[in-house]
């Protein structure tokens, strides 16, 4: 360790001991001189062996390197800047889908410690449910001796004086707040001592955002009572603006989780059990020193503890696994239960994808890169020449060649930070994100973006040194491979977002297996509101003869699942020994028709059917490919039609398959209902919201054109399939620069040889062949490797393609057509160069 | 009698040993080891100034500035404790090495 230090000491001291050296051997050549000694021999030298005892001679040559390479990237502008700008689309590509995967996954949230906070889901080995009732959630923040805190959130709506629609509202637990380091502007956040009693008194806290949009930011706001569904509540602080909490959403307002049935009249929340109530989300802070593993085993033994209490409630089994609940990652999947297999990581394959996808930009920079720098390699030859002459081994010829690349990739980490920033943040905004996810670069992102430029530097500058610094600058073959890479690269960009392109234009074209122009879901929310069964039914049945009865609504249906909501309930069973995952649905008999989901086969349910199920066309593709459903036995019960098919949430997900049960009693209170309009929608929302409104005024139902659900989706694919095609043209183009920069070289470089052929007789299409043919071959393979991998990779994509295959033959045909035509002239536009080369001239050359 | 150059490795003993006795500047090292061997060894500058430089960062000997014999300011090196360590860890391996060597030579 000492001489270590001592070592550095030296470092930092060079030049003192330097001279200190020099006066040393001056001494000793005077001495010698003066005995009448040989000759010393070349001071320099000798100082120079003996400083290399220090070990710090690498620093020099390095410094020179760079000076050296710094020289020579300035004096050939033009070429940096092309390098520059290359790279920093490739590196920008990467920075920006790195940037995202570390703000879903690596950045901690902006909360009080996040490291410790995890987030619970329910599970067992049949089911699963991103909420807990809430009676099991107060049951663990009781009981459990693992987490120091536990944290709940239940989301919902409430409606306020002066604001048209209904606001956001967050109902949590007191702690919630204090916990997770908000800081108050005005007033005081939730307490647990305050607010936490059956008895406190009803108070809210407001976010930074809807304090200035509502109130004007007026700052004699708290004590001032509000009212929400009409109950008053007293407001007692505002929150920072910079507090997101656990939700990607800000709300307009916090209150204690206790108080929801005083907002919600007769709301349940507090004591339902059942999965379909809207639950609470549970987050916990882990105790110092312990790991998630013994919360996870205590919460386990406490769920199976309630279950002797509530055997039916709570699951056989059930375990809650936990993720860390400080990043957003967790945040997401929130309104999610069913049976059978849990696709929570779904997200997982897109994100690889996406890699794989800037993985090819930066391909596709370097390739291009690669054999730029090697036909500038020819142009220097001369000075390569040179400085072998003048002693330079090939190690140091590459060394200093490579130097040269690693400053062109840190250069390009910079100009790629920047890209990535701007690319990640115009994304954002065209999908309206969250806007306290910060899209600024943090250091993991800086180290992402110098480590790619890192590798980009070997990528695209290790062989071109070694083939300049050993003079075989003739190699053809290491040229086609970069063609070939290129072309494979942007062969696969193009085809994927052709894909998405077309999904696209289907999805808006197509109609998605029911009519959704015409439709208006009400939500009134009922379980929320505490709604018994027999209750709902009469609610639902007021509201169904209303509806009926308003000129412009021709027909109303149930559903439990509205099209192209949020929610979705999926379930599995085992057919024939096969595992199925299909979407459930509860409807009555009205549904079908009013959706325009066409009845295929069989028969539709009646009122007081039980034990019957209709299922898409799909799924009995699936189930029973090459039978006829009717009569089979599926879930518990028998087949008595089949639907066409119809994504009503998975729009997107071609794999998707649905089954739709008649509704049950006991679902009433959880069901939406559908209006389908004979004349414009718009126009009758107003009369059907008023309707609805009429028949419980505790009841404030959601009124919504589906439409607008549809719009939502498609332009969140909108942006998608635009981010996506605009990477792929860009990458195309840099391929396409790339073919013309090396086939304009090989015409420079057989320019003789061109000219003899011309003066022998040689046709046009002869000479653009001799210039060409070398090409072709790599091109074409490159082409042929990209197809095929797009092939494969696109799989991972057909829960996204709106069912449009991904081997789509109309997509490869136009897209291999851009291709090839686009290659073609790249090719010809520089190559038409030979065409004109004047065969006296040329044979003078040289 | 001509003058033999020797391994690095026995220069950095033969520094270390010469050292022992008293400070000596760089020149004065080499003239030492030149005398006691009966001008037989040499020290070459161009591995002398090396080692001394390796003896120093290894913390086996320090340099301090003093005055020549012909009043020149010239860096002494003093031997520390380290390197007397040192100097005593080599020479007993230098004579288990030595002793094996001439048991060889002697029976084989």
């Amino acid at each position: 360790m000492k001489p270590l230090l001592r070592r550095l000491q030296y470092l930092l001291n060079r030049r003192r001991r330097e001279e200190e050296l020099a006066a040393e051997m001056e001494f000793h050549l005077e001495m010698t001189q003066r005995e009448g000694g040989e000759n010393f021999g070349n001071a320099l030298r000798l100082r120079e062996e003996a400083r290399e005892a220090w070990g710090w001679t690498w620093i020099d040559r390095l410094l020179q390197d760079l000076h050296y390479a710094a020289r020579v990237l300035r004096k050939s502008p033009g070429f940096t800047l092309a390098a520059i700008l290359m790279l920093a689309i490739g590196i920008g590509a990467n920075v920006a889908a790195f940037g995202f995967f570390d703000l879903m996954v690596l950045r901690p949230l902006n909360v009080k410690h996040p490291e410790t906070l995890l987030r619970f889901e329910r599970r067992s080995t049949e089911a699963y449910a991103a909420a807990l009732p809430y009676p099991e959630w107060e049951f663990f923040q009781r009981y459990s001796r693992t987490l120091s805190a536990v944290l709940g959130l239940s989301p919902g709506k409430l409606s306020m004086e002066g604001e048209g629609k209904q606001v956001p509202a967050q109902f949590v637990s007191t702690n919630y707040l204090s916990e997770l380091g908000a800081v108050p502007v005005l007033g005081r956040v939730l307490e647990p001592g305050l607010d936490g009693a059956p008895a406190a008194e009803p108070v809210v806290v407001l976010s930074s955002a809807f304090w200035q949009r509502h109130f004007g930011g007026d700052p004699g706001v708290i004590g001032r009572v509000v009212r929400l569904n009409d109950k008053p509540a007293t407001v007692v602080g505002v929150v920072s603006e910079d507090f997101g909490g656990l939700s990607f959403d800000v709300p307009a307002v916090w209150a204690p989780i206790r108080q929801q049935p005083y907002f919600a009249a007769g709301s349940r929340l507090l004591t339902d059990f059942s999965v379909d109530s809207t639950g609470v989300l549970l987050w916990g802070r882990l105790q110092p020193g312990l790991t998630p593993k013994i919360a996870e085993d205590e919460l386990r033994t406490l769920a199976a503890e309630l279950r002797k209490q509530h055997p039916d409630d709570i699951w056989k089994d059930e375990s809650l696994p936990s993720e860390p609940g400080g990043y957003a990652k967790s945040l997401r999947n929130r309104n999610r239960h069913g049976t059978g297999r849990d696709d929570s990581d779904g997200m997982l394959p897109l994100f690889a994808l996406v890699g794989a996808l800037v993985l090819l930009i930066l391909v596709v920079a370097c390739a291009n890169l690669g054999s730029l720098l090697m036909a500038r390699g020819v142009a220097r030859q001369r000075e390569i020449a040179i400085r072998v002459s003048v002693g330079a081994g090939t190690g140091r010829l590459i060394r200093q060649l490579f130097t040269e690349s690693v400053l062109l990739g840190l250069a390009g980490s910079a100009a790629g930070l920047l890209a990535g920033y701007a690319i990640l943040r115009g994304l954002m905004v065209l999908s309206s994100a969250p806007v306290w996810l910060d899209p600024r670069p943090d250091w993991r992102v800086v180290v992402f973006a110098v480590g790619v430029g890192f590798a980009a530097a070997i990528l695209f500058g290790l062989a071109p040194a070694w083939q300049v610094a050993r003079q075989r600058h003739r190699a053809m073959l290491a040229r086609q491979i970069l063609v070939g890479a290129q072309m494979a690269a942007s062969c696969i960009l193009l085809i994927v977002s052709g894909l998405l392109g077309r999904a696209l234009t289907h999805a808006m074209s197509t109609d998605p297996g029911f009519a959704y122009q015409k439709l208006i879901s009400i939500g009134p929310g009922l379980a929320q509101h505490g709604y018994s069964p027999a209750k709902a039914h009469a609610y639902l049945d007021a509201l169904q003869s209303r509806l009926e009865g308003l000129p412009g609504v021709r027909s109303v249906a149930l559903t439990l699942t509205p099209p192209l909501g949020h929610g979705t309930i999926s379930a599995g069973v085992t057919v024939d020994g096969h595992e199925l995952d299909f979407q459930v649905n509860y409807i009555d008999p009205q549904f079908l028709s009013t959706m325009k989901i066409p009845l295929l086969r069989g028969r539709n349910f009646t009122r007081g059917d039980t034990k019957v199920v209709v299922v898409s066309e799909s799924l009995a593709r699936v189930a029973w490919p090459g039978q006829d459903p009717i009569g089979k036995e599926f879930s518990g019960s028998s087949v008595v039609g089949v639907c066409g098919s119809a994504r009503l949430v998975k729009l997107e997900d071609s794999n998707s398959v649905e089954a739709y049960f008649p509704v049950s009693e006991s679902e009433l209170p959880s069901m939406f209902m559908l209006a389908e309009t004979s004349g414009r929608p718009e126009d009758s929302v107003r009369a059907i919201a008023t309707t609805a409104r009429r028949i419980d005024p505790a009841i404030f139902p959601e009124v919504e054109l589906v439409k607008d659900g549809f719009q939502r989706k498609i332009q969140s694919a909108e942006s998608t399939a635009l981010a996506v095609s605009a990477l792929g043209m860009i990458a195309h183009l840099l391929a396409c620069f790339g073919i013309v920069g090396v086939v304009a070289y090989a015409v420079s470089q057989r320019t003789k040889e061109i000219g003899i052929r011309m003066a022998l007789g040689a046709k046009p299409g002869d000479v653009l062949s001799v210039v060409l043919r070398q090409f072709s071959r790599p091109v074409v393979a490159g082409m042929v490797v990209g197809i095929g991998v797009a092939a494969a990779l696109s799989r991972i994509l057909r829960s996204i393609l709106y069912g449009v295959s991904n081997l789509d033959p109309a997509t490869y045909a136009i897209t291999i057509a851009v291709f090839v035509v686009t290659v073609v002239v790249a090719a010809l536009v520089p190559a038409r160069r030979a065409l004109r080369v004047d065969p006296l001239r040329a044979l003078r050359y040289d | 009698m001509p003058k033999t150059e020797m391994p690095s490795g026995a220069l950095m003993l033969l520094i270390l040993r010469v050292l022992r006795s008293s400070p000596l500047h760089g020149y004065a090292i080499a003239q030492r080891i030149h005398m006691l061997s009966s001008e037989v060894l040499r020290v070459e500058e161009g591995a002398l100034y090396p080692t001394l430089q390796k003896i120093l960062l290894q913390g086996w000997a320090t340099a301090e500035w003093g005055t020549s014999e012909t009043n020149r300011k010239v860096r002494f090196y003093r031997l520390t404790p380290a390197g007397r360590k040192q100097l005593a860890s080599e020479l007993s391996d230098y004579d288990r090495v030595h002793q094996a060597i001439q048991a060889v030579l002697r029976t084989a």
